[in-house]
């Protein structure tokens, strides 16, 4: 390819390239020498009004806390528990991607924690920060849950394949059939297969989709230039990307749109594992059963919590923003988190145990051990990945 | 260049579906709720929603006000004003409707609302919404149609309305003479957000193709063919979705074999009382539908502020709430909130299907969408229509007369080029002044006339009906939307023909469908409504009240009908 074609880095390729590095390093190291976790604060000993979380006019201290929406439900209910030990802290909570979140502090949002999807992105903001204030942005980091990469099906179109899917690659033959359903499994009322993935450049679930695709097309445990500028992928991209049939900025909201619409909308998506088993039971109410399988290569997102060390912080909020963290770290927290689906960050909470979404929702695909863990993509190769993805996809 | 392509091009169509709009311009009728007078030092807040979804939220939100929220020590009120979805999006874009959310029927209008408001603003109208409810577009027919079509065993879809449509023995060639023939049914793409999501379904079934639609692909001759086709059974248009069940529950399939609504409103028209002469079914087009999913979200302007915003989170997290949500579904909307499962009466006993759409078609670019409006307006079936006009001593009162004149002229620039037009007024005597001449000719001197008409005279209501009517019956053109539209300002003084015997003569018996039918205006303080009305309501046509402030856009909703 000659050298005036090839992809340029964007601002958000940019953005996303020097953390992720970083953020693999950060969480591995996370995953191998995870200290325990602070206690649960004392017990509920006052109970929140049912319904409308409107804001409390008597709260003395207010913080507000940007969250990736794949936490969405662990989130709110943290929030409804912690107002319970914790009545004169207000908690408000603003669903934001995880780049959304980097740039509404850098625009001077006064947000006092930063809960993203993953630590991929905290570098960058860092440098950022600190251009701006002239210091650290980050009062104390933790990491709050972890979760691996799924592709998840509705039950009844998954078992019609007459080739299950277990990679990307399978995936891009599966959407690339011409004639849909009715060449994959006889069901021409069904359409083309659609399967969907968050936007790579707007949601940190998209970028881990495509890092792990481009893996998994050259069968590397290490991506370079050569991979990424490969013609063969370049062309592989550009076709799975037109068959590809939604993106989303937000996780959280994909998975939503495809429990509420069903298989009409998609027939699969690419997600976090949490993500999906938060909303098994939700589509057995809906559309029937979701079965879930794990792409090889996988890749590992921490949802790290960021206390935030701002001019806009009072003391008070610190302390707040502090204990509110330490709420979500305590095992009561953390045990729910597993109930949501995710692998707490807390080693101490096991989830091979009764009760564990692990063990109860195994027969939907679900499982501990996961399959080859990919090493981290150096920033220019991330940065050209996300051109090239610009490039293919025209959007 | 083409992303400013693409947005000239989505202005061009916001411009075509809004500016088009008339008083009733979507769904059902506007009636807004927004005169409720909030209570004092209340915190209030307004929403403008898709008129679909009236019943439910106008409960829900008498429920919201009644617990009085507090944000900032104030109360929350919500006011509420039902419309079609494409007006209230213009309204609030031109600052003419302060609402601080809106809800319109389908997220297109969201998309199309952002990409006008991104080109004038640089900023989205609508940053983040999220569904409250969601029904699917679905073709209703009367269940023992359905069944002689094969249903529930076999899967139906548009082709399958296309040989319907096209065979001139109609239900015959299903073994049903009595039924007549096929008697197809949606509203005006150009108006409504189910007829547009109908002709790009047409569009999808005539190209074969369940996503990637083109340019090319809407105007292939094949498409083209496969639309007019269908067309060619539709009763008439109009501009609201709701209107179509309502008549059709009311008409029975003499009036409608079939026609494009929402699922919610099958069920609707299944528990209606009284009943209906045959249960209605939800056919889920085998090529594939569209989902209409109700988007609500806080308006980007600068009369939403901290506390309104606030006020307006709490609202739309009480619409989610549980109670809410399993009362939309008793409505017959799916319910947006996922722990809210789906169940009755989503269910075969109310004649939809809670597994169903199976697929969905892609929403193509603006391009192809324009595209696709062009065809059709080619492509529909044609309208002759006969525009009656009272002018009376009367009309001469408080400028009746001049701003009828307006809104008659704005109704003939209206039609097709492939309509008919047959003008008439009367006053002692009715009199015509053309008589059905192609739009191509007769639109400008038609016009022309329409702006010279003067009033004098008695009124010989009854008698210009009549001669209208028949005037029409007389036309042996069968392929066309027939319709008779009648202005007047006051009761019948002179005619020799009674009221019994235009009503007589107007009733088109068992088999309405291919009726003449009789919109009627209510014209000024002193019209005769109830007797218009039961002229309108015996061809199953439409009653308006009109005055000057909005004759024009009387006529224009009546114009979505052809």
């Amino acid at each position: 390819m000659p050298d005036d074609t090839a992809p340029k880095a964007t601002f958000l390729g940019k953005v996303v390239i020097l953390l992720i590095l970083a953020g693999c390093g950060f969480l591995a190291w996370k995953l191998l020498f995870a200290k325990p976790q602070p206690a649960a604060p004392t017990a509920p000993t006052t109970s929140t009004t049912p319904g409308l979380p409107a804001p409390r006019s008597g709260a003395a201290v207010r913080i507000s806390v940007a969250y990736g929406t794949e936490k969405d439900r662990w989130m709110k209910w943290a929030v409804e528990e912690f107002a319970k030990v914790e009545p004169n802290t207000q908690v408000d909570l603003l669903g934001k991607g995880s780049l959304e979140g980097a740039q509404a502090l850098l625009a001077g949002e006064q947000l006092n924690i930063w809960a993203p999807a993953s630590s991929l992105y905290s570098a960058n903001f860092t440098a950022d920060w600190q251009v701006k204030f002239s210091k650290a942005p980050f009062a104390r980091s933790e990491t709050l849950a972890l979760t691996p990469m799924v592709f998840v099906w509705w039950t009844e179109r998954f078992q019609a394949l007459k080739q299950p899917p277990q990679s990307f690659r399978d995936v891009a033959k599966l959407v690339a059939e011409p004639t849909g359903w009715a060449g994959l499994a006889g069901k021409p009322e069904w359409g083309f297969l659609k399967f969907g993935h968050a936007h790579p450049n707007q949601s940190n679930s998209g970028l881990m989709a495509l890092v792990l695709m481009t893996h998994d097309y050259h069968q590397a445990r290490t991506l370079g230039m050569a991979q990424v500028m490969d013609a063969g992928f370049q062309t592989w991209l550009t076709t799975f990307e037109k068959g590809v049939a939604g993106l989303s900025g937000s996780t959280g909201t994909q998975m939503k749109e495809m429990v509420l619409k069903g298989p009409s909308a998609f027939d699969g998506l690419c997600v976090y594992e949490s993500v999906a088993i938060d909303y098994l039971r939700n589509a057995q109410g809906r559309w029937g059963d979701l079965h879930i399988t794990y792409p090889s290569p996988n890749a590992w997102s921490d949802n790290p919590a960021y206390l935030i060390d701002a001019p806009w912080s009072s003391t008070e909020q610190r302390a707040a923003a502090g204990r509110f963290i330490d709420f979500l770290l305590s095992p009561t927290s953390q045990r729910k988190a597993l109930e949501h689906g995710f692998r707490p960050g807390d080693p101490a909470v096991p989830i091979k145990e009764p009760g564990s979404p692990f063990i109860e929702l195994a027969k939907y695909g679900l499982r501990i051990d996961l399959p080859q863990v990919v090493e981290t993509p150096s920033g220019e190769v991330i940065s050209n990945l996300l051109a090239g993805w610009q490039r293919a996809v025209g959007r | 260049m083409k992303t400013f392509i693409v947005l000239v091009v989505i202005a061009i169509i916001v411009g075509i579906l809004w500016t088009r709009t008339g008083p009733t311009p979507d769904e059902a009728q506007p009636t807004p709720t927004s005169t409720q007078a909030a209570p004092p030092d209340a915190l209030t807040i307004r929403i403008a929603y898709g008129s679909e979804k009236q019943a439910w939220l106008e409960a829900a939100t008498t429920q919201f006000n009644a617990r009085k929220v507090q944000v900032a020590g104030k109360a929350i009120y919500v006011q509420t004003v039902a419309k079609g979805s494409g007006e209230l999006v213009e309204d609030v874009l031109a600052g003419r409707e302060q609402a601080h959310l809106i809800s319109p029927a389908s997220a297109a209008f969201i998309t199309l609302a952002n990409a006008q408001s991104r080109a004038a603003t640089g900023k989205d109208l609508v940053s983040k919404s999220e569904s409250v409810v969601l029904s699917p577009v679905v073709i209703a027919m009367w269940q023992p149609m359905a069944e002689a079509l094969g249903w529930p065993q076999t899967r139906l879809g548009w082709a399958d309305i296309l040989t319907l449509a096209k065979d001139p023995q109609g239900w015959a060639s299903k073994g049903q003479p009595q039924w007549g023939r096929f008697r197809f049914g949606h509203t005006h793409p150009e108006f409504s957000n189910s007829g547009l999501q109908t002709l790009l379904a047409e569009a999808y079934a005539g190209a074969g193709k369940r996503t990637g639609l083109t340019v090319e692909d809407v105007q292939q001759p094949a498409v083209v063919a496969f639309v007019t086709g269908i067309e060619r059974a539709v009763v008439h248009y109009g501009s609201s979705t709701g209107f179509f069940a309502k008549r059709m529950t009311a008409g029975g399939p003499g009036y409608l074999s079939a026609a494009v609504l929402y699922e919610n409103l099958v069920i609707e028209a299944n528990t209606a009382t009284p009943k209906p002469s045959f249960p209605m079914v939800a056919i889920y087009p085998k090529e594939g539908t569209f989902w209409s999913d109700h988007p609500t979200g806080i308006v980007e302007r600068p009369w939403v502020g901290a506390n309104e915003r606030l006020a307006c989170e709490a609202y739309v997290r009480f619409l989610l709430e549980r109670p809410q949500q399993e009362s939309a579904l008793r409505f017959g909307f799916r319910p947006a909130a996922v722990d809210v499962a789906v169940g009755a009466p989503i269910d075969s006993a109310h004649g939809v299907d809670a597994k169903e759409p199976s697929t969905t078609l892609e929403t193509p670019p603006a391009e192809v969408i324009s595209a696709a409006m062009t065809m059709w307006r080619s492509a529909k079936k044609p309208a002759h229509v006969a525009l009656v006009l009272d002018i009376s001593g009367s009309m001469e009162e408080d400028g009746k007369i001049a701003a009828a004149r307006d809104g008659a002229a704005e109704f003939i620039g209206l039609l097709a080029d492939g309509d008919r037009l047959s003008l008439m007024t009367f006053n002692s005597t009715p009199q015509w002044l053309g008589q059905n001449q192609l739009l191509t000719a007769i639109r400008t001197p038609g016009q022309a006339q329409m702006r010279s008409l003067i009033a004098g005279g008695k009124t010989a209501l009854y008698d210009a009906v009549s001669a209208a009517v028949a005037a029409m019956k007389a036309d042996p053109d069968q392929d066309s939307i027939k319709a008779v539209i009648v202005l007047s300002d006051g009761a019948d003084t002179t005619s020799s023909t009674s009221l019994e015997q235009v009503l007589t003569a107007i009733d088109p018996g068992p088999e309405s469908g291919g009726a003449i039918r009789v919109f009627t205006i209510a014209y000024g303080k002193d019209a005769a409504g109830d007797v218009l009305k039961r002229i309108s309501e015996t061809t199953q046509a439409k009653a308006y009240k009109g005055s000057t402030g909005d004759i024009r856009l009387v006529f224009r909703d009546i114009a979505t009908f052809f």
